[in-house]
């Protein structure tokens, strides 16, 4: 039982490590990123790629394989997303654009990688990092697990009180809720948008390290899986809430780890969309979400 | 000719029910309403037809019939279910729904033949009666696309807050088109399973969805033709460069990314563009001559156009 | 509920167009709107003046059913329309224009003007191609019917969306802010258009924070800052008041457009 908490609990840091940068970027430039999941897959193959070359440790592959993200992510933000907001007639026409834009940029990654490893699974096991072990109280434990627990909730936590507290924060919540007011605030639009990205990239590049080391190896179509999780994920804890973005991860994790357990294992897919069905019935504005703040 | 029908029977018939998913997808988004539940209706018919045919020995055109109604009926109640949301929320809601039924399909152990899916399914239709019927669906969708009801469906997309304010209803507009995508995405579900005699869940995952609205948005989004123009494009394609087969989803994809950032109206806006830009051609100095006669234009555009001319 | 609002109903010495009574508008905790009453005078030109963020476009919206109110009720010719559909005000004879150009962009001048007429004229074809006409007429439109809103001046995308707002017929037109960004040549142009429009005995309402313009094109005036109404009257007396100095004459960093 604490076994299965400890694993659920290394999960939802996983899912937090991958959904904080979706989050941040549809909450405050109003971007759904729908390649966020190709960029993660691509960081991290990038690294697989290195480390065959070069047997690498754990800190150098995670380094490459957070520069790759950002570099992906800024690209795509600079050559398409950008552009497309430029010309959008208005915002709703520019919405649709950016969502067909970042499907066709998803799929070019990740048919790159499968052409490259045949659709077979990939890992860092050329690279020098060894998976550890601790037995402790019967629980197991292992190093790459302790690294996900503590990267994936301290950059959680620190990230939402960063937006909570800092004055780059504040500017950013203000993009989020009304464009043309942090305009008047002086706020430089598409550099902020640029520099948002780059984090959600690196984090995404993180996300794809650490979890290619959690589970060995991963997919040219793992990212496609954790973008669909990552959708219910930031709709449960609410849109734009960073905290949101922590309780929606711990709530998916934990759901999807009930029903391992207690029923037939071909269902835990469909949790995700089970619940991000139900929470757009009940409260589309997610748990920590508020209604939407209009004001003219 | 016959020949060649007969030969390529099977693209013929793949660009056919291709190109009713993608006037399913195109319904609701020429309303403003990203939605990509048509894979969920398409679900619905192709398994609804398959299970009919194989497992309750009903006829193929019952089968077909009764299949795409169901999708219709699914389809009407998610509209009103989800009809409180509208962007991106309503999309991901879609999304959800689409993926639920996938799941189910896996699961649905000897009824939906879990993940293998239905096989075996060997009917009557031919060519004809798909084209026959893809004909009558461009008939109709074609009364969409003039006139008053095509710029109140213009005005419910651009501007759904403006259409309501210029007095039309962009709730019932937007309703209604649940039925009638959801109509037409189980029927293209129906076709295709008796095309492809075969229906798995790999055959209606999120790869289709990204295939349909890659389709629309190349076409283009305002008419069936560009749906048409997109279904050929994709499906011919691949046959006839091999290099394309090769690299499908690469070519694909930047193409997708190439139109969304260029020429979001498709090859279709495109065309009509070019279509506008050459009855105005004649009329332009006149138009100029009018403003200035108005006397209208404000100091700034003064300027910049007397810059460009002089 | 009813006899609640009737009561509270104020009396004024003419049968206004349109009334709110006690609107307010709030979001979360923000008040946009906050007990708003007044009564629009037939056949006049009034004018809601307040800064940026004073509500008054908020107020705009609650009259047009565009946004929800939190409390209070809108009523014309006598009638309580706080539960109508935004899309029949325009039925009720309220048509209005928008702060920003809102025209279609695939669309011809024609199309867009047509687009209102031919949904509250139903099946009367000869009679809203007549009134299209005459909206472009008397707007300064004609020979641009086939034209695209992008290839026009800002100024004449304006005059197409007030085409548009009257070639329905209305008996009250809304214009928010309808001179912004315009030359000084224009906005005569526009105040003249809408002198004559009064005099053919059409109500009108406008939002604006261009003081100069409003006390030139406008019968009686409301002042507005955050969200309530500070002042009303006819323009000297409303542009003297000491409240209305006070929070935007004063500021004049607040009311640039």
């Amino acid at each position: 039982m604490v076994q299965d908490l400890l694993n659920a609990t290394t999960l939802a840091s996983i899912y937090v490590l991958f959904a904080l940068g979706m989050s941040l970027v549809w909450g405050t430039i109003g971007i759904l990123n729908f390649a966020h999941g190709s960029i993660f897959m691509f960081s991290a193959f990038i690294a697989y790629l290195v480390v065959q070359q070069i047997p690498l440790g754990m800190p150098a592959v995670i380094a490459i394989a957070m520069v790759s993200g950002a570099l992906i992510a800024v690209a795509m933000q600079y050559l398409v997303f950008q552009p497309i907001m430029k010309k959008a007639k208005n915002p709703h026409a520019g919405e649709l654009q950016l969502v067909i834009g970042g499907i066709g940029l998803s799929a070019i990654p990740i048919s790159f990688a499968q052409r490259s490893t045949l659709s077979n699974p990939f890992g860092f096991s050329a690279g020098t990092f060894e998976t550890q072990a601790y037995t402790i109280g019967g629980v197991i434990i292992t190093n790459v697990m302790i690294i996900i627990l503590i990267v994936g909730l301290g950059l959680g936590v620190g990230t939402a009180l960063w937006i909570r507290n800092s004055k780059k924060g504040l500017a950013l919540r203000a993009l989020g809720v009304d464009p043309e007011v942090s305009a008047m605030m002086g706020i430089d639009r598409p550099k902020l948008a640029l520099a948002t990205m780059l984090y959600s990239g690196a984090l995404a590049g993180l996300a794809g390290a650490l979890l290619t080391y959690y589970f060995n190896s991963i997919t040219s179509e793992s990212g496609d899986t954790l973008l669909l999780k990552a959708f219910a994920i930031i709709i449960l804890g609410g849109v734009g809430s960073i905290f949101g973005v922590i309780l929606g991860s711990f709530i998916l994790a934990f759901a999807e780890f009930a029903v391992l357990l207690y029923t037939n294992g071909s269902w835990v897919t469909a949790v995700s969309f089970g619940l991000l069905f139900l929470i757009l019935l009940i409260r589309p504005q997610g748990i920590l979400g508020k209604k939407e703040v209009r004001r003219t | 000719m016959m020949g060649w029908i007969d030969q390529n029977e099977f693209l013929i018939g793949s660009t056919l029910t291709v190109f009713l998913l993608a006037i399913s997808i195109q319904i609701p988004l020429r309303l403003g309403v990203i939605s990509f539940a048509s894979i969920g209706y398409y679900a619905i018919g192709g398994y609804g037809t398959a299970i009919l045919m194989t497992q309750y020995d009903v006829s193929t055109w019952t089968s077909v019939v009764v299949a795409s109604m169901a999708a219709a009926v699914v389809a009407t109640l998610l509209g009103l279910i989800i009809s409180r949301l509208n962007g991106l929320y309503l999309a991901m809601a879609t999304v959800s729904f689409s993926l639920l039924l996938s799941a189910i399909a896996v699961n649905g152990g000897s009824v939906t033949g879990g993940a293998v899916g239905l096989f075996g399914v060997i009917g009557d239709i031919t060519i004809w009666h798909t084209a026959g019927i893809a004909v009558v669906i461009i008939f109709l969708v074609s009364f969409t696309e003039r006139g008053k009801l095509s710029r109140r469906i213009d005005a419910t997309r651009e501007d759904s807050q403006l259409a309501s304010a210029m007095g039309i209803n962009v709730t019932a507009y937007r309703r209604l088109s649940f039925p009638i995508s959801g109509l037409i995405g189980g029927l293209a579900g129906a076709l295709a399973v008796n095309l492809k005699t075969a229906i798995n869940p790999e055959s209606v995952n999120f790869t289709l969805v990204v295939l349909a609205l890659t389709i629309i948005i190349i076409g283009g989004q305002a008419s069936w033709i560009g749906a048409l123009a997109g279904s050929l494009f994709f499906v011919w394609l691949p046959e006839i460069l091999v290099f394309v087969g090769e690299w499908e989803e690469v070519v694909y994809g930047t193409l997708v990314v190439f139109a969304a950032v260029l020429v979001p109206g498709g090859v279709v806006g495109v065309f009509n563009d070019w279509r506008h830009r050459r009855s105005v051609a004649r009329e332009r100095p006149k138009v100029a001559l009018l403003e200035a006669a108005a006397g209208e234009s404000d100091a700034e555009l003064t300027q910049s156009r007397s810059g460009k001319d002089g | 509920m009813e006899t609640s609002e009737a009561t509270k109903a104020p009396t004024y010495d003419y049968e206004p167009v349109a009334e709110a009574r006690g609107v307010a508008v709030h979001y979360g905790g923000i008040k946009a709107v906050d007990g708003v009453s007044l009564g629009l005078r037939p056949g006049n030109i009034s004018g809601i003046l307040g800064p940026n963020g004073s509500g008054k476009t908020t107020l705009l919206g609650a009259l047009t059913r565009m946004v929800q109110l939190t409390r209070g009720s809108v009523w014309c010719q006598g009638q309580n329309y706080s539960q109508v559909k935004s899309d029949r005000v325009i039925t009720l004879g309220i048509s209005r224009t928008f702060q920003t150009v809102r025209l279609l962009p695939e669309r011809t001048v024609w199309d867009n003007i047509i687009l209102s007429t031919d949904v509250v004229f139903k099946r009367q074809g000869d009679k809203v191609e007549g009134l299209v006409k005459e909206a472009i007429a008397r707007t300064g439109l004609e020979g641009l019917e086939k034209a695209r809103p992008d290839e026009l001046s800002y100024g004449m995308q304006r005059r197409v969306e007030i085409a548009r707002a009257i070639a329905v017929q209305p008996r009250l037109l809304f214009l928010d802010e309808p001179t912004a960004g315009m030359s000084r040549k224009e906005r005569t142009d526009i105040s003249a258009l809408m002198r004559s429009l009064r005099s053919e005995g059409l109500t009108q309402l406008i939002v604006e924070h261009d003081v100069g313009m409003m006390v030139e094109t406008c019968d009686y005036l409301y002042a507005m800052n955050f969200g309530s109404l500070i002042a009303e009257g006819t323009p000297p007396v409303v542009v003297r008041d000491a409240a209305v100095q006070e929070a935007y004459l004063g500021k004049h960093g607040r009311h640039d457009a």
